[in-house]
């Protein structure tokens, strides 16, 4: 989960008065337990749908989310700095192949979470609808955008998927080197001359929007998955998960001399909470059901990629090998 | 379409109406397996897709050792492994391994044992073996590579069926050591912070 919005399916009917209550007793048992699920494991029916759902929205953010910033290397100041996008944006997709290898293991094949993501029926991250005008765009999203989706993974990595767990695993750990590298080039920027300081200020307020609107519908009005909760699938309510960002990177970003375009911010010493203007949740349903300012360019980028590599792939079609669900 | 990105723009982007694209991407499954430093064991660390067993491997180098350190990797083709049942708790698999009868008949091959020793983690090399067939590998391996603590699933290999880096491949991890620019210490900048403040 990338970012927390819209990840669930609405849950009409949870399904499991056709499931067999015995194995669903020893199942949440395990999870209570602590322990993880893995493929080969008994799994109702909702679980397993959801999961697809949300782990393939994750590598589809993954893939999408490697566009804004991919397009910033050959722009980026120096060689160092395109040395070091360069790496995390091959990080990004790398992130993307994990993720769909574990969806996979439940039973959704590859070719049809690719093709869902280019003929549009499956979701990305919403943040990547908005465009990168400046440098200082890029640095906003290596460090911040990396950093709301490291609070939301390092989360997952608790849940009680094993293959999931084990790609976030995997994921985390060089997330640690995106965060560093942002915070490094913002600082850069805070440090630099007032021009500088301006660019990254201006890049700021473009994207405190889009970034609070990350982890997703307020608590109030998203559907409430308790269930999802007790399986382990959803690790935090995306109020949770939005507070646990602002404490942690609100006072980096003031620390550095920087404002945020909310002058109802602060963080509530009583409740330990953070309190905010409320995101424009309008806005947020609209661009993720495609009226954003970069949703047609995403995916006819990546749609183009497809068709244009087409050959390539057809001249790699060597039947000597056979598709199977991984293993673990 | 106007893209603020120039090289977005020299693209020509399609623009026709999203469908459904060609069904070229479901290359065959490998499972990767690595080994950090010489004296570790190999252990399982994902799954590539490719079309045969070279660009698995060089998949597999991109993808599963392009940081710190690796000394060795291999891969081979997900319908090769043979995986037992899984057990749970004090539950042995080994409890569901029985002898086959006639152990030698003269034309053995070489096995590729892994253990899954602890559950939601990965199965890590135990040994190889020689046997004609990999249930009697399993059956030997009973009394050679077990001790007290359960094993909740196998998976077992034919030595053949594995495309692996040999030794004088490992010049390929060489360059990592270089690579610092990929790791979080290579970015430090509490000094700069400071003295920012400071300024202040
Ligand atoms: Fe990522
Ligand atoms: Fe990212
Ligand atoms: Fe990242």
């Amino acid at each position: 989960m990338y970012g927390g919005g819209n990840t669930f399916e609405h849950i009409k009917s949870n399904g499991l008065e056709n499931e067999d209550p015995e194995k669903l007793a020893q199942f949440e048992a395990r999870i209570e337990r602590g322990e993880k699920i893995e493929p080969n494991d008994w799994m109702p029916q909702l679980y397993r749908k959801q999961l697809i759902r949300m782990i393939e929205q994750h590598a589809h953010s993954e893939i999408i989310g490697a566009l804004p910033e991919g397009t910033w290397i050959t722009r980026a100041p120096g060689f160092k700095r395109k040395l070091a996008l360069m790496a995390k944006v091959q990080d990004e997709v790398g992130h993307a192949q994990l993720l769909y290898s574990a969806a996979e293991t439940l039973g959704k094949s590859r070719e049809q979470m690719i093709d869902d993501l280019i003929n549009g029926k499956s979701k990305y991250s919403n943040i990547f609808n908005y465009p990168a005008f400046t440098w200082a765009d890029s640095c906003f999203i290596s460090w911040l955008v990396d950093a709301g989706a490291i609070v939301n993974q390092l989360a997952n990595a608790r849940g009680s998927y094993g293959p999931y767990c084990r790609a976030l695993d995997r994921i985390c750990a060089e997330e640690s080197f995106h965060l560093k590298y942002g915070h490094h080039c913002v600082i850069h920027m805070a440090t630099g001359t007032e021009k500088q300081r301006e660019m990254m200020q201006a890049a700021i307020n473009r994207w405190w929007p889009p970034m609070m609107h990350f982890f997703g519908p307020s608590d109030k009005i998203s559907v409430h998955s308790e269930i999802l909760m007790r399986w382990k699938v959803k690790m935090g309510s995306n109020d949770d998960m939005r507070n646990q960002f602002l404490d942690m990177y609100v006072p980096k970003i003031w620390e550095l001399g920087f404002t945020i375009p909310d002058e109802n911010l602060r963080k509530n010493e009583v409740t330990g909470r953070w309190e905010y203007t409320e995101p424009d949740w309008e806005e947020f349903k609209r661009v993720i059901n495609g009226d954003g300012p970069c949703n047609k360019e995403r995916l006819a980028v990546r749609r183009t990629a497809e068709e244009r590599g087409r050959w390539v792939r057809e001249a790699l079609l060597a039947p000597k090998t056979e598709y199977v669900a991984p293993l673990a | 379409m106007e893209s603020l990105d120039p090289r977005v723009n020299r693209l020509n982007l399609s623009t026709t109406e999203l469908t459904s694209k060609a069904p070229l991407d479901q290359l065959g499954t490998y499972e990767v397996f690595s080994q950090l430093k010489e004296d570790k064991p190999y252990f399982h660390v994902g799954p590539v897709h490719a079309p045969n067993c070279e660009m698995a491997f060089l998949f597999a180098k991109e993808q599963f050792s392009r940081r710190q350190t690796c000394t060795g990797l291999f891969v081979v083709e997900t319908r090769n492994i043979k995986v037992s049942v899984f057990t749970e708790g004090e539950d042995t698999v080994y409890n569901y391994i029985s002898n086959p009868g006639e152990l030698a008949n003269g034309n053995t091959e070489s096995f590729e044992l892994f253990h899954l020793k602890k559950r939601g983690k990965q199965h890590e090399y135990i040994g190889t073996i020689e046997a004609s067939s990999a249930e009697v590998a399993l059956s030997m391996v009973k009394s050679e590579f077990i001790n007290d603590k359960p094993v909740y699933n196998i998976w077992i290999i034919k030595t053949s069926d594995i495309e692996s880096s040999q030794d004088e491949d490992k010049i390929i991890w060489d360059t990592l050591p270089d690579k610092k620019f990929r790791d979080a210490i290579a970015y430090k900048a509490a000094d700069k912070i400071k003295e920012f403040k400071e300024r202040q």
